[in-house]
């Protein structure tokens, strides 16, 4: 009997793969790995598609870009009048991040909820762990392979909508910085962002082991991730206070840097209390009000604002969370599959 | 009888399993053991249990409580795992792969993988290597089900009800096919069926569960020696057939598993005690009249063979290794 068992592992390697595949394009997969890229190919390729094609033409649109700023003066001091025609460069950028900020829900709910669910369901699954490999890196390379597409696929729809935004993106009126379309688009956070949604997307599926229904859930799942993402964006940065004591008429306002987002303005008193900017709004006459400031003390400004300066550290913070809430869940995929897979 | 320790070394040794689902045990407390080289049957109603025992044994589920070995190791052991092969009831493939893609991986997926053996399965019946399993008949599924269940060189094959959606011709093929590899190689094949008659012809060992327990356990000749099909004459005859008659004194002192009669006409199954009163005409039964004995009263009392128990277990009252 135990004879039987020892059976030379390479004279069967050898054993005439008769059905070889026809031809192999790039490198030549084996094991897990072949049989997750053979099972998920179409989704993989539609998605690596999407991303160059979106890569292309935000390659284009900056070339356009570029062409309207060049007229106006770039890369020196554009003339005062550029931002006359800039209105349908502004409105591109938001509608381009507007369709970007889509991702990370369409790829939860194609890519991440079947990934398991669909073998769950169909039994694949049982097939797959009957066979001489440990459940263990099969879900590796599903969730490895998976996430090494979503990464590259983003790192590049990033880097290359940071790349056409750059010329511009000091000017708040093209592309606000705080709004969804550029914060979320630009640096890690759109990585991020979908590595999380598909993630969740992953474990969703795997728990309820119907892959309609767990794209259902899935999809409410990135809408939540997707509001209550944008609720917390701007509590990310530091706010930056800036007062002033030249009392509160004509252009005593303070200066903030360009860019930046003002958050809340009032009136400070010598005391350094603020009060609202209503204050004194009833007085009947220009003497009054001054009158009625005095007698609240009121000397200055005092402003609350989000500089520029700040979006890149935000958007580390913010991806560093998002991305230890992703791994949270794998490990939470992997604990949960030892327990019962099939 | 052979009641000494067990000699062979054995497929699947079970100890007091359980497995219980949220509606309830779909399997209690199993002892059994399996030797190596055997094609054992396993039979039950409908929801008796038997898938659950394959898949435990399969490392696709858990027991609730108990434990299983599969040659000695457990059945998570990458050892097991290597060793054993699963056929399960729906025979899940991967619908988008095509034949050759499926037969690959089975290649990418096991170290001992049998490329011929496998592609002489599939080509046995005719099934282009290049269709896309969901393209494929049922039957034609099945077989590269299957193939690929074979090419991975099992010492432990477990087949869940893998007859069921053939014709009787291919069902005949791949059985022999089964037995002339199972003999070759010397592989333990544990298989699930309804057609008790097929499993007459195929098996040598039996396991019988019903209602989440072991009813039956032990090498096919073994048990129907142990047991005697009696027809006579009732003493006190009823009205027609009745369901459940009384059995005759006579009859007492025996392991009586199922008593029937048909007006006048008695039979009775039993597992006799000593001499039978000579009223009665005894014969050795079929296997397929004392599983369905067994299957129609789930209450008799259960019969594991001494080669069919494994050692520090307790196998209920009526042990005939006692």
């Amino acid at each position: 009997m135990s004879n039987v068992t020892s059976t030379p592992i390479d004279m069967n390697r050898t054993a005439a793969p008769a059905t070889a595949p026809k031809r192999s394009r790039g490198p030549r997969l084996t094991g897990v790995v072949w049989l997750t890229w053979r099972q998920h190919r179409a989704a993989y390729w539609t998605i690596l598609a999407g991303a160059a094609f979106s890569v292309l033409w935000m390659t284009i649109q900056r070339a356009d870009l570029i062409d309207f700023l060049t007229i106006h003066g770039w890369p020196g001091e554009l003339s005062a009048d550029w931002v006359q025609g800039a209105g349908t460069y502004s409105a591109m950028f938001n509608k381009v991040g507007l369709g970007l900020g889509f991702i990370p829900l369409v790829l939860g709910v194609f890519l991440g909820a079947p990934l398991l669910a669909g073998d769950l369901e169909s039994g694949t699954a049982k097939l797959v762990t009957s066979q001489t490999v440990s459940p263990n890196k099969w879900l590796a390379a599903k969730l490895g392979i998976s996430t090494v597409v979503v990464v590259v696929c983003m790192t590049a729809i990033s880097l290359v909508f940071g790349w056409w935004w750059a010329p511009v993106k000091d000017e708040n009126n093209i592309l606000d910085w705080t709004a969804g379309a550029a914060f979320d688009n630009t640096g890690l956070v759109p990585v991020a962002l979908t590595l999380f949604t598909v993630v969740g997307g992953v474990a969703i599926g795997m728990v309820l082991r119907r892959t309609l229904l767990a794209m259902v859930v899935t999809f409410v799942f990135g809408v939540v991730v997707q509001v209550v993402w944008a609720m917390n964006r701007l509590n990310l940065g530091q706010v930056v206070t800036r007062t002033t004591d030249k009392g509160v008429d004509g252009s005593s306002f303070p200066k903030v840097p360009s860019g930046s987002l003002q958050l809340d303005q009032s009136y400070v008193t010598g005391a350094g209390d603020t009060l609202g900017t209503s204050t004194c709004v009833h007085a009947a006459s220009k003497e009054a009000r001054a009158v009625c400031l005095e007698k609240a003390d009121i000397v200055g400004w005092s402003v609350d604002y989000l500089p520029m300066s700040q979006m890149s550290g935000m958007q580390w913070l913010g991806s560093s969370i998002l991305l230890g809430m992703t791994a949270a869940v794998a490990g939470f995929i992997f604990i949960w599959t030892r327990k019962r897979l099939v | 009888m052979d009641l000494g320790g067990p000699p062979e070394e054995s497929a699947i040794e079970a100890y007091g399993v359980s497995k219980r689902y949220r509606r309830g045990w779909a399997l209690r407390e199993c002892s059994f053991r399996l030797p190596a080289g055997r094609i054992c049957g396993l039979v039950g109603p409908n929801g008796a249990g038997k898938t659950t025992l394959m898949a435990m044994a399969a490392n696709l589920l858990e027991p609730t409580n108990g434990s299983l070995k599969v040659f000695g190791a457990a059945p998570e052991s990458a050892e097991a795992g290597r060793r054993t092969a699963f056929l399960a009831q729906e025979k899940p493939l991967f619908r988008r792969f095509t034949v050759a893609e499926t037969l690959r991986l089975g290649r990418e997926l096991n170290p001992g993988w049998d490329q011929q053996a496998a592609e002489s399965i599939v080509r046995a019946g005719d099934v282009p290597m290049h269709a896309k399993i969901g393209t494929l008949s049922g039957g034609q599924r099945t077989r590269v089900a299957f193939a690929l269940a074979f090419g991975k060189r099992p010492d432990l094959l477990m087949l869940d009800e893998p007859m069921s959606d053939l014709d009787p011709l291919v069902r005949h093929e791949l059985m022999g096919t089964l037995l002339a590899a199972a003999a070759e190689r010397g592989t333990t094949v544990l298989m699930s069926s309804h057609m008790l008659s097929e499993l007459g012809d195929v098996c040598d060992f039996l396991l019988v569960i019903s209602t989440g327990g072991l009813r039956m356990a032990g090498d096919v000749d073994e048990i129907l020696s142990a047991h005697m099909l009696l027809q006579g004459v009732d003493n006190a005859p009823g009205q027609g057939r009745n369901p459940s008659p009384e059995v005759p004194a006579d009859l007492a002192r025996h392991t009586v598993i199922e008593y029937r009669t048909s007006g006048r006409q008695a039979s009775a199954l039993i597992r006799p005690d000593g001499p039978v009163s000579d009223r009665w005409q005894s014969h050795t039964p079929h296997l397929e009249e004392l599983l369905l004995s067994y299957l129609r009263c789930p209450d008799a009392p259960a019969l594991i063979s001494p080669g069919a128990q494994v050692p520090g277990r307790l196998h209920g009252s009526e042990t005939e290794a006692a």
